[in-house]
């Protein structure tokens, strides 16, 4: 479905940060929230980034979609620095490449489920009837198309959570991120959502990045990066290793 | 395309109603304003534009039709020598004193003498033949239903003008002045009203052309000459706007009917801002999520523009009906009020510019809709 290159023949990587840095506030109330790391993510990989609150993981998913500027280093998406395009060239970016899951499901309340998925895929310049295709195939994949004429009032959290990624997932992006995309579940329905975004990972080869504190997450991802104060401590694989894959820290 | 304007606006009606009340009574009031306006201000021209004549006679430097002065009698050959003109008749003013039968007291009213002939030209619009006819009898005078009560006469009851006795014989509608009373008769009857000895010509004469288009022409051509003594003209229409244009911005009504359009105008615009800044706000989490997703700014202002739009269609649809019916209501109550095409038009744009100013300030609010504040 996708043309993204598997690790295995290119040493491209998805993703690419080179020492970057990221502060927050003003003068002595400065907060250093990324200290010069360095951070390789490969393709077609499920990768989590666990860590306490204020660790600065999910100033780095920012950061890695481009949703945030660094202070210092670059940032390489999918080849792009992402640095140097202007606002208007990172919505292109973003509505080409990437989809988003949060943890909130930020559904529109006025919509169906169908709409939800459709919205996003109108302004992708697909036809009528390519989008609705679309946003049919995810839903079914998410396993909301028979709920699909349903607004998020009368659907339940797991269940607009799917819809959410429906909608990431029908824009076939290459780059998936999720932030705490089961923090708001109970275990069966964060279970699912688990087993839906590996599934995506390995199915469409779609690099996934997600950020979470849940446990439950960390069996399933394929690499498992641990984050404190702003630096990756450890750098884990849970399966077969990748060659290219390595994680300079500073 | 999904509409998520249209479907947000009717899923999430409640929060768009007061928007929607908002710009609707706006657009109500500006409606109403400017029919009263017009209504009124434009029964100062009622004698014009209730008249047939295309060209009027009068005392130079006249502001309005009630402040006109006597002309010499002899102007009315120097008109009719004119090959334009058809027919010229007299038309005489008189501020006269009116006391009823019933306790009133004294009543101001703006006596007008007429030519009583079936095709006489003043008020042959607003007077049905057969009333006009009983103007020929002696001391015979009609008013307005409006103003029965203020004059404390009915058909065929007596009264006094400037001392003089007269008979109300016919009861007029649509004849209703500002500032005073209209009271019809002949001219002979007028003659005899009017007190003051100095007043031993017409009021004005008014002439009808045989091509009403020549009016400006024909008021061009006979100004200027002095051999009776002071006297100008005008067309019809420029005497009109000139009386409308002296009681809208001399006496300072005016000024007040356009400081109450701007009240509105600017608190309409206040709460209706407020109502689509409180929407905006209430989905910025959705809207930032679909600016992560690519969807462009430029995307997500137009879907706010879209709401202000249809909250300012629906409010102005709101004000049309209710405003109609209220019209309707004061034309049965004898309320002077009038809509024409350039009132109503000048409503809508004041409703939409209204909904368009509120959803500029409303699209500011997007700002805030930025997709890295979900990452918290």
């Amino acid at each position: 479905m996708l043309n993204v290159p598997s690790p295995a023949d290119s040493p491209l990587p998805a993703l690419q940060a080179e020492a970057v840095s990221k502060a927050f506030g003003t003068g002595n109330l400065r907060t250093q929230v990324l200290d010069n790391l360095s951070l390789r993510i490969e393709a077609g990989e499920l990768t989590l980034i666990s860590g306490p609150s204020g660790c600065g993981k999910s100033t780095l998913l920012a950061i890695l979609s481009g949703l945030q500027k660094v202070d210092n280093g670059r940032v390489l998406a999918l080849g792009s620095e992402l640095g140097q395009l202007d606002l208007k060239a990172l919505e292109r970016f973003r509505l080409e490449h990437t989809g988003f899951v949060f943890q909130g499901f930020n559904l529109f309340p006025a919509l169906s489920a169908f709409e939800q998925v459709e919205l996003p895929l109108n302004h992708m310049g697909l036809s009528r009837s390519e989008a609705r295709e679309r946003a049919h195939c995810s839903l079914d994949e998410v396993g909301m198309a028979r709920r699909m004429k349903l607004r998020p009032s009368e659907l339940s959290g797991g269940e607009k959570q799917r819809v959410a990624i429906a909608r990431a997932l029908a824009k076939e992006p290459e780059l998936l991120f999720a932030d705490e995309p089961t923090s708001a579940l109970d275990a069966a329905n964060g279970q699912m959502i688990i087993d839906i975004l590996h599934r995506i990972a390995r199915i469409h080869g779609t690099t996934v990045l997600c950020v979470s504190h849940d446990p439950r997450l960390v069996i399933h991802a394929d690499r498992v990066l641990s984050m404190e104060d702003g630096r990756i401590l450890s750098d884990r694989r849970n399966q077969a290793p990748v060659i290219d894959s390595k994680v300079v820290s500073q | 395309m999904v509409a998520l304007a249209r479907k947000t606006l009717i899923y999430e009606w409640r929060r768009f109603l007061p928007a929607m009340l908002a710009v609707g009574f706006a657009g109500l009031l500006q409606l109403l304003q400017i029919a009263l306006v017009l209504g009124i201000f434009g029964s100062t021209s009622i004698y014009i534009t209730g008249s047939s004549a295309d060209v009027w006679v009068g005392y130079p430097g006249t502001q309005s039709v009630g402040q006109g002065r006597a002309i010499n009698a002899g102007v009315e050959s120097r008109v009719l020598m004119d090959p334009a003109v058809e027919r010229v008749e007299p038309y005489i003013w008189v501020d006269g004193d009116w006391r009823g039968p019933h306790e009133t007291g004294g009543v101001s009213v703006f006596v007008s003498g007429i030519d009583p002939s079936p095709n006489g030209l003043m008020f042959s619009k607003a007077l049905p033949a057969s009333l006009r006819a009983r103007l020929a009898e002696p001391d015979a005078v009609i008013v307005d239903r409006s103003v029965l009560d203020q004059l404390g006469v009915g058909l065929g009851e007596t009264a006094t003008i400037n001392g003089h006795q007269v008979t109300v014989v016919g009861i007029s509608t649509g004849l209703r002045a500002l500032g005073g009373i209209n009271v019809l008769c002949s001219l002979d009857t007028a003659r005899q009203l009017d007190g003051d000895p100095e007043d031993i010509g017409p009021t004005y004469l008014v002439a009808k052309l045989y091509h009403p288009a020549q009016a400006d022409a024909v008021a061009q051509r006979l100004r200027g000459d002095t051999a009776f003594g002071p006297y100008t003209t005008w067309s019809a229409q420029d005497f009109a706007n000139r009386s409308v244009r002296y009681w809208m911005f001399d006496t300072g009504a005016g000024a007040g009917v356009l400081f109450l359009a701007g009240i509105v105008f600017l608190v309409g615009a206040a709460i209706t801002s407020q109502t689509l800044i409180a929407a905006v706000n209430g989905s910025v989490r959705e809207y930032a999520t679909l600016n992560a997703l690519g969807v462009g700014v430029a995307a997500l202002r137009r879907v706010v523009l879209e709401q202000a739009f249809w909250v300012g269609a629906l409010g102005l649809l709101g004000a049309s009906v209710l405003g109609m019916v209220l019209l309707l209501l004061a034309r049965s109550q004898d309320v002077p009020v009038v809509l024409n095409v350039p009132a109503a038009l000048a409503c809508i744009v004041l409703v939409m510019g209204l909904a368009a100013i509120s959803g500029l300030a409303a699209m500011r609010s997007l700002r805030r809709a930025d997709p890295a504040t979900l990452l918290r």
